[in-house]
């Protein structure tokens, strides 16, 4: 890549107000000290207390998702802990509203699985959304998840808009790894 | 029994129970990597100072600026632990702080003290 591509790249980055890029691997070193910037960057922005919270809080399980799911890793694929995954994230300021936007590699197989997870969280108000973590929070937990199970409805509740997600074949049809991105707007 | 006592990083908490005085406090940033992880040994040290007290007076502080999903988990079952303990014999008071802009740990103190009603939960604000 050429320095004017670079330029052309923190151009595009600019006028569509990000805030914060970052793609690579992440580590739960790399989400705090990510976590830690973006604080600072938002106590320099009109950025209300809630929102703040709401956006960290946001940020927070979507990098720590990359930390424990994302199917490209550096740690070796059965630890638990100390894990280094590769992914992307994005925040952005759109129209007085911060969106968070992360992306990362999945198994084909598991796209089922997430869709069944996102897909009943886009059509409810954030009450039932409420109350829906209120219950899964009391629950057993899920067999195949690292944290408590509750990242995705997180990210749906500290929104302020339904969450958006797709998956998009970077690497053609046949490939057995799929992208998967998730957005929500706080 | 020996008290427990973890520093803070920048994403786990400062953890201090003082069994020899009964007063447990948990302070800061809860967003560990793995946050059963964490909570095991601290869940380890609680059950065992908890199983033999009766008739004693426990006071839990709790001042934390935010805990990720995995962390709310952990938080919850040690307050279901205080709560057996509470209905066993024990008397458990819980100061349960939030910043007055965080509606969602307020109101997960709130939730706190309705799962376990034998626990006394008095919900402040943070200093």
């Amino acid at each position: 890549m050429s320095l004017d591509h670079f330029y052309r790249f923190q151009d595009l980055a600019r006028q569509q107000s990000v805030v914060f890029y970052y793609t690579g691997y992440f580590s739960q070193a790399i989400v705090s000290a990510m976590g830690d910037a973006l604080r600072q960057r938002l106590n320099q922005t009109d950025a209300s207390n809630m929102q703040r919270r709401k956006l960290f809080s946001v940020f927070i399980e979507m990098a720590q998702n990359v930390v424990h799911y994302s199917a490209e890793h550096l740690s070796a694929s059965d630890s638990t802990d100390q894990e280094i995954r590769r992914g992307a994230l994005w925040v952005g300021e759109q129209d007085g509203h911060f969106y968070v936007v992360c992306a990362n590699p999945v198994a084909r197989e598991q796209v089922g699985r997430i869709r069944d997870k996102l897909m009943p969280l886009l059509g409810m108000s954030n009450d039932d959304i409420k109350q829906l973590y209120k219950q899964k929070l009391r629950s057993d937990n899920d067999a195949e998840s690292k944290g408590a199970g509750l990242g995705f409805l997180t990210v749906a509740r500290d929104a302020t808009e339904p969450v958006e997600f797709d998956f998009i074949d970077e690497d053609g049809p046949l490939s057995p790894i799929t992208m998967f991105y998730l957005k929500a707007s706080i | 029994m020996q008290n427990l006592h973890i520093p803070a990083t920048s994403y786990s908490p400062q953890v201090d129970f003082d069994f020899a005085r009964h007063q447990l406090s948990l302070r800061g940033e809860s967003y560990p990597e793995n946050a059963s992880v964490f909570f095991a040994p601290i869940m380890a040290a609680l059950d065992a100072y908890l199983a033999p007290l009766d008739h004693v007076r426990i006071s839990v502080d709790v001042q934390l600026a935010y805990f990720n999903s995995a962390s709310t988990k952990a938080i919850l079952a040690v307050f279901e632990r205080l709560n057996a303990a509470a209905v066993a014999g024990n008397y458990v008071t819980v100061n349960w702080h939030s910043d007055p802009d965080d509606d969602t740990i307020m109101e997960f103190g709130q939730e706190i003290a309705e799962d376990n009603p034998a626990l006394d939960v008095h919900l402040l604000e943070l200093a």
